[in-house]
């Protein structure tokens, strides 16, 4: 099918500990540990962006994967936080890494959009050469420019991540990748073009809860595997409560959950991919081991991969 | 009070945040009996009792907010 050649991530200097955040929000560290149990996410500074975290995370993955950008194919960006409404943040990165000529377009579905960008990468790679994939997220500068709302700025973070995708096999095949979306739910998490973001959280809470468990399955499945069958799993890090909802549905253990999301918050689009990225640093991708990506995000939409790491 | 409505206290019970109200139709949401992440739970605890699935169309909070909602709910699905 398609493997993955390189992964980096990257995150901004600037450390936001919950407890100045409760002081801001007028709640306790307490409140928002048993809420979403993030005790600190990085926000940009000055001179950072979605796409400057981007190239990178993109230079860290295209030299772990020992190419050049003028070698890729494609550049595929998922972000929900895009400063523009068009081009989108894929063409600063494009610009910034020196690759032009090459298409380069975003996805923007927000928390979901690093998975839909890697399977979009899966897809393109045999017919471009190597795809890279992002995701890539600046939002805090979305949640500043209104009133702080408790249930939002406790969970978000910044960042970007990058993975090279390339065609045949290599170190981290990529199985089987499966995606879905509902119209349906196209209000309950949305963000038009220079208001708040609008989330209703027990409607996200409900579906993802849902939503995450069939996806991780509807790629197991077909591999004759269970849940218990995979070794690691990578998902998107919305809230630590719905990483254990997942692994109580799923019935596995917590200790196969990859959790950064105590550290880096939810970094929407860019969170699976940083997760998948740390894990890989951590040295947690080991040699014949079955690894599940999944994600759910604005649409609402979900998806999952299947990897397999070389014996 | 009918057999549904001692069957969803009961179940409710381990997951409330704050007491359950008398009133049937009073906002579980509201009272902060059920946060997210407890309505999450206690969906997937009502299927249990109730041998019925909730069809993921259906999986919206304004089903579950009070307690004749999910008495109603799960009713007609069980029956």
């Amino acid at each position: 099918m398609a493997h993955l050649a390189g992964l980096g991530h990257a995150l901004p200097e600037r450390v936001v500990p919950s407890p100045e955040l409760a002081a801001r929000l007028g709640v306790t560290e307490e409140w928002i540990l048993g809420a979403c149990g993030i005790r600190e996410r990085r926000w940009i500074s000055d001179g950072e962006t979605a796409a400057s975290l981007a190239e990178r995370a993109a230079r860290t993955a295209l030299s772990r994967a020992q190419l050049t950008p003028a070698q890729l194919g494609a550049i595929v960006v998922g972000t929900g936080s895009a400063p523009r409404a068009f081009p989108g943040v894929s063409a600063d990165l494009q610009r910034l890494l020196g690759a032009p000529g090459i298409p380069a377009f975003d996805v923007p579905l927000a928390s979901v959009g690093g998975l839909f960008a890697l399977a979009l990468a899966v897809d393109l790679c045999p017919r471009t050469g190597p795809v890279l994939a992002a995701g890539a997220e600046e939002m805090s500068r979305v949640l500043l420019r209104a009133p702080l709302s408790k249930e939002t700025a406790i969970l978000f973070g910044d960042g970007a991540a990058a993975c090279v995708v390339a065609p045949g096999d290599g170190p981290i095949a990529v199985v089987d990748v499966r995606l879905g979306s509902d119209g349906t739910f196209a209000d309950a998490l949305a963000l038009s073009p220079g208001g708040p973001l609008v989330m209703d959280g027990r409607t996200v809470i409900l579906q993802a809860s849902r939503k995450l468990p069939a996806a991780i399955r509807s790629v197991l499945e077909p591999q004759g595997l269970s849940p218990a069958d995979a070794d690691l799993y990578v998902l998107h890090q919305a809230n630590l409560n719905l990483l254990r909802g997942v692994a109580r549905a799923l019935g596995i253990g917590e200790e196969r959950l990859f959790v950064n999301v105590d550290r880096v918050g939810n970094t929407s689009a860019a969170s699976v991919l940083v997760a998948l990225s740390e894990a890989a640093e951590q040295g947690l991708l080991r040699p014949g081991s079955r690894v599940v990506l999944a994600a759910f995000g604005a649409g609402f939409s979900w998806g999952a991969a299947l990897l397999h790491v070389a014996g | 009070m009918t057999p549904a409505a001692e069957k969803i206290r009961r179940t409710l019970e381990p997951l409330a945040r704050a007491p359950i109200p008398d009133d049937a139709d009073a906002s579980l949401f509201e009272l902060g009996v059920l946060d997210s992440f407890g309505l999450m739970d206690a969906v997937a605890r009502l299927e249990e009792v109730f041998g019925a699935k909730v069809p993921d169309a259906d999986l919206t909070p304004r089903r579950f907010e009070t307690l004749a909602k999910i008495e109603a709910y799960f009713t007609a699905r069980a029956s």
